[in-house]
């Protein structure tokens, strides 16, 4: 899995803050929905296709995605043409290829670590209430990601494993062992986190690093 | 929250998200391959209990706002949440949450006795069916200008698979906590 | 900030840089796995051998707080990991048997740098010297590789970093060679002798503490040999080999 969608790029959907990019994407999702013309949110399906052109990314790197799209405004239009009119078919039709490639435009110009950041900063006021942990879910988005390619080499083990005696793999005899063989490395990994002073200490960085003279640090030594 | 929680919290994400990178898996009658994604908060639910499991699938839907590539065949982003299945994707949350607390309540899920089989399925099918359903619906309604009838009437197809879903969660569920028993919370 | 904290640390003095266990004992799921430990450690390389099953990885866990002792005390510099837990995790850096369940972060640049965030460091300090590490222990050009990429020898070096760079006083290590092939070893073996701070080796490879100042044999939650690493050695091969 690469780990993410993002494509690297310097066009001026790329330089523009993660915050501003989120914010028109929240606005523009609404207004999408208060439009009924469908010459309106014709030209905006238009204008979003020409902003995901905008960002550069070649066609072929998005068309896995878009299929999945392509096949579900076709079935909504179908459905709508026949319940409602080709009029109104063409409408939502538009506001969904709106929605969906404007959607795309942020994921695809915006680092993962952007995003996170933004996150933060939006927790930011539940965090001062003692609502929310920006820290905690900058973690558990990290966690997830070190989780993902090792549950996958876990399955790719399972069925290796019950090949070479012959055997198919059903669900509950992939899924099973691939849970209790993660689970079991869960302590460890819970285990070594707190081994490196977490949580972290909310007190100013002065304090941080105790006598680095100590005897005396390995980097510095080294340098 | 102990840090244990948060890594669990973790797993079960990372497990959605690879439910729906495993290659899906066809049955014998049913028409369509089914992707396992929709195991997650079923598991979830059903192995950490209501509020880790949902905070599990509040994560994994924070993963595909982010544009992680985590939702079967690779998709994900913004886009996703904003079209006409968004509303099934966001539903999981209450979903596992769903299970989670029926399962809590309901079924000791430890002793694993046929009572206890029964009643987890149960909480399956409420919260890991009916829960998403009753979120997605309306969201696909709205999104696509269908009527609620339409919508859910379309929904029909899949619930043959969300059947197999469940008995495959509780089979999962049960013989994953044989080997490594988990408290609900 | 007083005038004196700074001095008071740098100063302190030697009889308070050591590991003091007074009558410890540990039970873990209603098993005795440690028994009646009297142990006071200065020397700068001490390693710790045993039979699987012994209690030695558990005596190295007890040293920064990841076991608390059922029996007695723990001292570590002067700091009861049963009370003091922060400041001795902050002191003593812990590196495990298997790297796969140290390493956090997906990338290896961000893993380095999560211990020093914890400490309080803002994230630019942390990611420079994060940096500075990898490229001080040979892993320069891997700090935007994705960990689980890594080879088994480098994840292991990689785990030391992420613990180093924290500065730690004391780093102990659960048997850091045992899932390596020759070569990776004898990274590992230089890296651990060059140093600078004290180094606690739980191992089964005798080698890699052969030349060590002191040598601790652990047999069924006892300490049944203490010595210098040849006299020590000798009594774990004639009477557990």
């Amino acid at each position: 899995m690469s780990p993410s969608l993002y494509v690297p790029g310097d066009g001026p959907l790329h330089r523009l803050p993660a915050g501003a990019k989120l914010a028109a994407l929240a606005g523009l999702g609404v207004a999408l929905f208060l439009v009924s013309s469908p010459i309106v949110l014709g030209a905006a399906a238009l204008a979003a296709a020409g902003v995901v052109a905008a960002t550069g990314v070649r066609l072929a790197r998005l068309r896995g995605a878009l299929a999945g799209v392509a096949i579900v405004v076709a079935i909504v239009v179908a459905a709508n043409a026949w319940l409602a009119g080709w009029r109104e078919a063409a409408a939502v039709g538009a506001r969904i290829v709106a929605l969906v490639l404007l959607g795309y435009a942020l994921t695809l110009t915006t680092r993962t670590s952007d995003l996170l950041a933004t996150l933060e900063r939006l927790l930011a006021p539940l965090e001062r209430i003692g609502l929310a942990d920006a820290g905690k879910v900058a973690l558990a988005v990290a966690l997830v990601l070190r989780f993902v390619p090792e549950l996958m080499k876990q399955a790719a083990d399972i069925r290796e494993a019950r090949a070479a005696r012959g055997l198919r793999v059903g669900p509950v005899a992939l899924v099973v062992p691939m849970i209790v063989r993660v689970l079991r490395s869960a302590d460890a990994i819970a285990e070594a986190i707190d081994a490196r002073a977490y949580p972290p200490c909310k007190s100013p960085p002065t304090s941080a690093i105790p006598s680095s003279t100590g005897p005396g640090s390995a980097d510095h030594d080294n340098a | 929250m102990t840090t244990r929680d948060l890594v669990l919290v973790a797993l079960f994400a990372a497990l959605t998200a690879v439910l729906g990178l495993v290659p899906p898996i066809t049955v014998g009658f049913l028409p369509v391959p089914i992707t396992l994604q929709s195991l997650g908060p079923m598991l979830a639910g059903l192995m950490l209990g209501p509020v880790r499991g949902g905070l599990a699938l509040a994560l994994f839907v924070l993963l595909v706002a982010l544009g992680m590539p985590v939702l079967a065949g690779g998709r994900g982003g913004f886009g996703i949440l904003l079209g006409p299945t968004g509303g099934f994707i966001v539903g999981w949350i209450v979903g596992a949450i769903v299970v989670g607390a029926l399962a809590k309540r309901f079924a000791r899920t430890g002793a694993w006795r046929a009572p206890d089989l029964a009643n987890a399925a149960l909480a399956c099918v409420v919260g890991g069916i009916g829960a998403v359903y009753a979120m997605g619906v309306p969201w696909l309604s709205v999104v696509t200008g269908m009527g609620l009838g339409p919508a859910a009437a379309s929904m029909v197809v899949f619930l043959p698979g969300d059947a197999i879903k469940v008995v495959v969660a509780v089979m999962v569920a049960r013989g994953v906590q044989r080997a490594y028993p988990i408290a609900l919370r | 900030m007083p005038e004196t904290a700074p001095r008071a640390t740098q100063t302190s003095p030697p009889e308070s840089m050591s590991i003091v266990l007074d009558h410890v004992g540990v039970t873990l799921q209603e098993r005795p796995v440690l028994r009646g430990i009297d142990l006071v450690l200065e020397e700068r390389r001490v390693g710790i051998v045993g039979l699987n099953g012994s209690g030695k990885s558990t005596l190295a866990r007890l040293l920064n707080g990841l076991v608390l002792p059922d029996e007695g005390t723990v001292r570590v510099h002067g700091l009861d990991t049963r009370t003091q837990a922060r400041a001795v995790r902050r002191a003593v850096g812990f590196v495990f048997q298997n790297p796969e369940n140290q390493i956090v972060f997906p990338i290896v640049g961000e893993d380095v740098a999560f211990g020093l965030r914890n400490i309080g460091l803002p994230k630019r300090d942390a990611e420079a010297r994060a940096l500075a590490a990898l490229a001080a222990h040979g892993l320069d050009g891997l700090a935007d590789r994705p960990a689980h990429t890594l080879s088994g020898g480098e994840k292991q070096l990689l785990a030391l970093v992420s613990v180093l760079v924290m500065e730690p006083r004391i780093v102990v290590l659960d048997e850091p060679t045992t899932a390596l092939d020759l070569r990776n070893r004898n990274r590992i073996r230089a890296a651990i002798a060059g140093l600078a701070q004290t180094a606690i080796v739980v191992t089964h490879d005798l080698d890699l503490v052969s030349d060590f100042e002191r040598v601790l044999v652990v047999d069924e939650g006892r300490i049944v040999a203490d010595d210098a690493p040849e006299a020590a050695l000798r009594w774990y091969r004639e009477n557990r080999a």
